[in-house]
């Protein structure tokens, strides 16, 4: 079957001024479909650049990178935006949702660059609200929900146009343990439900969720690994005591 | 992304900053309502200047001191004094085609009587005037050719001035007023003629041209009103006294206008007027237009963050650069018609002032159109860059961007 994320001997190097800073150095890697993939490493291993990459953001210097099976290194940014919009889903530290905007409108916003009809595109982020446990949210301004709440929006946004991969970056940084492990139980969620996921972590307690582990150094991966036995954060969660989110 | 999709981002935008898109908005309200105001005005103006004159009657020709440059309908400075009284004998005595000729000479004075003074325009004429120019008396008489010829001291007044000096045009009659030092007896009173440009035609006082001359020690005309003898013998006038008045000055320093010609130099002066006028009208516009920039540059670089994001979604170059153009536009077009509204109010309320006549609708129609596409032009124009940039951020830039 076609990987969902195919590279081979990708090579980005960043001209920051004078200094050429080489920030991957030759990466190969597969993700296939139904995969929940943590990519860890130190600062400065590459690991965000590399997320860049897989989600479209930014473009190999060399190398090929292929999104099921499509050759996307050498697209351009107009193409590279329809890719990110259809295929890809992102899921960020910061929540980066448009504070002006409502839940719900922010879950429709891919969908307004997909071209969903209005009608449609209202009834599928409603279920998506529904289904990160927030229909009771939906008018509520990003300012007016707490992170965990603000992340779960995020994910259904993410998921807004069904994309072959879910990408998240640090995606727990900016939350308490509590809600950070709920959103951790909704990717392991989404995950059993045949969602591919790959999530950019430096801390090995968020990685130990996910079933692989891919460690970058340098612009190398030095190790690629599968999870024995994942961590269940619905588990955790039982351990932990009520949070304000319940 | 749809325009409706657009539209309603870019209101959602404009309301997030309601103090900022308010004073963006003032901008482009006072470039539209100067630009309208001024010309509506001008348009006014011209139409109301040319129906004056025009109501003068098309059988009338100026014989003007200096010859007007080829090309040119008006002289220029030079050769002020040539005109004289026998010019005007000469021309009612040979041009077959000619009624009547009035010379004029005209000076700003202060006159003085009832125990009042004032600053009038006093005219030296002949009894011709009356009717070359169709004239009515409200009271007594008008000059006389006996007047003329002895060069007696008596004036006729215009109405507004009679009832400056006297309280009333009837007790003007037989009293006495001082011009320059010397008195004179008030033999008439004129019907009121109204204004023109703020310029009364009713506070002047006329007195014989022959005296005229002696009191301010002058011997040519300013000019000379001549009245042809039906309108379609107008032009034949032009040449009979042009013929007379060359061979009496020996050489072309003259020049002699008909109606047409006297209202199309007009005209053109008071068209390049309001010309002149709606251009610095249109800078403040274009001031407007660069406040749209300014702002629409703070925004984006505000927005970064959210650029950023949108891109990350899928926005497209074009979904951003629709988005920030329609918010520029919607500045200016909601300017647009504030303005023009504040335009068109402040025209009619300047028209009825100045000029006792609101301006037509449809003189005002296309200066409407005008000035609401300048001002969607406006936005395009100074939206457009500032959207470009937005269009064209580095999404991983954009969302690093605190």
């Amino acid at each position: 079957m076609t990987p969902v994320v195919q590279l081979r001997g990708v090579v980005k190097i960043y001209h920051m001024g004078a200094v050429e800073v080489r920030a991957l150095r030759g990466v190969d890697l597969e993700i296939h479909k139904g995969e929940f993939v943590a990519i860890m490493g130190p600062s400065g291993s590459g690991k965000s650049t590399l997320l860049h990459l897989v989600g479209c953001l930014d473009r190999p210097t060399s190398g090929e990178y292929r999104l099921e099976g499509q050759d996307v290194s050498r697209l351009d940014d107009d193409t590279l935006s329809e890719v990110r919009n259809r295929r890809i889903g992102f899921v960020f530290q910061t929540f980066n949702l448009l504070p002006r905007l409502s839940a719900l409108q922010n879950v429709e916003l891919p969908m307004v660059y997909a071209g969903v009809p209005r009608r449609l595109r209202r009834q599928r982020a409603l279920e998506l609200l529904g289904r990160v446990g927030l229909a009771d949210r939906v008018h509520h301004r990003p300012r007016e929900l707490s992170g965990g709440q603000q992340q779960r929006v995020a994910v259904a946004r993410a998921l807004a146009n069904e994309p072959s991969i879910l990408l998240a970056d640090e995606p727990t940084g900016n939350l308490d343990s509590r809600s950070g492990e709920e959103v951790l139980a909704l990717f392991q969620e989404l995950n059993e439900a045949g969602a591919t996921i790959a999530l950019v972590t430096h801390d090995p307690e968020v990685a130990g969720h996910a079933r692989r582990v891919v460690t970058l150094r340098d612009g190398h991966v030095v190790r690629d690994e599968p999870v024995h036995s994942p961590r269940r954060a619905r588990d955790e969660l039982r351990l932990m005591p009520a949070g304000p989110d319940g | 992304m749809g325009l409706w999709e657009a539209v309603e981002q870019a209101w959602d935008a404009l309301r997030a900053n309601p103090l900022r898109s308010v004073l963006t908005t003032l901008g482009v309200v006072i470039g539209v309502a100067a630009v309208i105001a001024l010309v509506s005005v001008g348009q006014a103006a011209r139409s109301r200047v040319v129906g004056e004159f025009a109501s003068l009657g098309p059988d009338l020709l100026w014989v003007l001191p200096g010859k007007a440059e080829e090309g040119q309908q008006f002289a220029t400075q030079e050769g002020r004094f040539t005109l004289t009284f026998a010019d005007a004998q000469a021309i009612e005595r040979e041009a077959r085609a000619v009624a009547g000729v009035a010379p004029w000479l005209q000076t700003s004075i202060e006159v003085s009587g009832g125990g009042r003074r004032e600053v009038t325009t006093v005219i030296g004429t002949t009894a011709n005037y009356l009717e070359i120019r169709g004239l009515r008396l409200l009271e007594g008489r008008f000059l006389s050719e006996a007047d003329m010829q002895r060069r007696k001291r008596v004036v006729v007044l215009g109405e507004v001035l009679a009832r400056q000096l006297f309280g009333s045009p009837r007790w003007a009659l037989g009293r006495r007023i001082t011009i320059n030092g010397r008195a004179f007896e008030v033999v008439g009173v004129l019907r009121p003629q109204g204004q023109v440009l703020g310029v009364d035609l009713d506070d002047r006082a006329y007195i014989p041209f022959s005296t005229a001359q002696l009191l301010f020690q002058v011997n040519y005309a300013s000019f000379l009103f001549v009245k042809a003898q039906d309108t379609a013998s107008v032009l034949r006038a032009q040449r009979e006294v042009e013929r007379v008045l060359r061979r009496e000055h020996g050489e072309e320093d003259f020049t002699v206008l008909t109606q047409s010609q006297f209202l199309g130099a007009l005209d053109a002066i008071l068209r390049i007027l309001t010309i002149a006028l709606s251009s610095i009208a249109a800078i403040s516009l274009l001031v407007g237009g660069i406040g749209i920039m300014n702002i629409m540059l703070v925004s984006v670089t505000e927005r970064t963050r959210e650029i950023g994001i949108r891109k990350a979604v899928g926005a497209r170059r074009g979904d951003l650069l629709v988005q920030f153009l329609v918010e520029a536009v919607a500045i200016s077009l909601v300017g647009g018609v504030l303005g023009m509204g504040v335009g068109l109010g402040a025209s009619w309320a300047i028209a009825a002032r100045l000029l006792d006549q609101p301006p037509t609708a449809s003189a005002s129609l296309p200066v409407v159109v005008l000035a609401f596409s300048f001002s969607v032009l406006v936005g395009v124009v100074f939206g457009t860059y500032p959207a470009w940039r937005a269009a064209r951020l580095d999404p991983i830039e954009a969302l690093r961007y605190e």
